[in-house]
């Protein structure tokens, strides 16, 4: 009697699937981490359990403990800094302006920054803060 | 003349052993550098507010609630009526007056050398207080 016997060689769908995979939990860990590289900079935003949801979208400008400042990633002045967000807001195309301000930069240079941004007429201005600490 | 054609040797498709090494790496790298944080946000300029009298030249006559100062000290220390209150002490006299006027406003007078956590802090308490008005107050100096 004389039995088949099933073949040993992988079916080559196998790999396929792997790289689909692959792939996506790779474009997902590229999405996710941009998050991090907003900011030349380390940011540690403050806590804060009060804060609301945040949604995406709009500029972000980072401040770090020494008062350095990022626009979108990218160091800047707070001239130059000012001066783009007056032309976005003139253009009338920005939605929303983020502080992603570290804990221990001085309150000083926070209301100096708020204020300029103030009277380029910017809204809504919101602070980025954490519920839980990083 | 004929010329010979190379001919492409059948069933030697493209390795994709090397791709799928390279994909492993740049997703093992993403996974480990990536940093996640669970991130909200605090008001600080909103038009939608404005019907609010503004703190800078208001007096406290001209506001719909009474108005409350605390002061953020350099140190991080809150500053309610001269006494040094703790975060928490202070949102219990917060929320007391706010039952007593729910108009109330809070007046945040930091320090210019209080870290933006002190602030935030303070933020805190007055949102979990449940009052409604904040303004911070800045001196302009030389």
């Amino acid at each position: 009697m004389r039995l088949s016997r099933s073949s040993r060689r992988a079916p080559a769908e196998t790999i396929v699937a792997l790289i689909d995979v692959t792939f996506f939990l790779l474009v997902f860990f590229l999405l996710v981490g941009r998050l991090d590289a907003s900011a030349p900079f380390e940011v540690i935003p403050p806590i804060a359990t009060s804060g609301e949801s945040l949604p995406a979208g709009g500029m972000t400008v980072s401040m770090s403990p020494a008062a350095d400042l990022a626009l979108d990633g990218q160091p800047t002045e707070r001239a130059a800094l000012v001066a783009a967000v007056r032309g976005r807001v003139e253009a009338g195309d920005l939605e929303r302006l983020r502080l992603n301000v570290h804990a221990d930069a001085p309150v000083r240079d926070l209301l100096a920054l708020v204020a300029a941004l103030e009277e380029t007429g910017a809204t809504p201005v919101v602070l980025v803060v954490t519920p839980t600490p990083p | 003349m004929r010329l010979a054609r190379g001919t492409a040797p059948r069933g030697s498709a493209i390795p994709l052993t090397p791709l799928v090494d390279v994909m492993l790496i740049l997703l093992v790298f993403f996974m480990v550098t990536s940093t996640y944080l669970n991130l909200d946000m605090i008001p600080m300029i909103d038009r939608a507010e404005e019907d609010m009298p503004p703190a800078r030249g208001a007096t406290a006559g001209d506001a719909a609630g009474a108005a409350m100062l605390v002061r953020v000290r350099a140190d991080g220390a809150l500053v309610w009526q001269g006494r040094v209150l703790t975060p928490e002490a202070l949102g219990e006299v917060l929320a007391a007056r706010v039952t007593e006027d729910p108009g109330a406003r809070l007046l945040v007078l930091p320090a210019g050398a209080a870290t933006t956590q002190a602030l935030v802090r303070v933020l805190d308490v007055a949102q979990a207080a449940g009052v409604r008005a904040v303004n911070l107050l800045r001196l302009d100096g030389p």
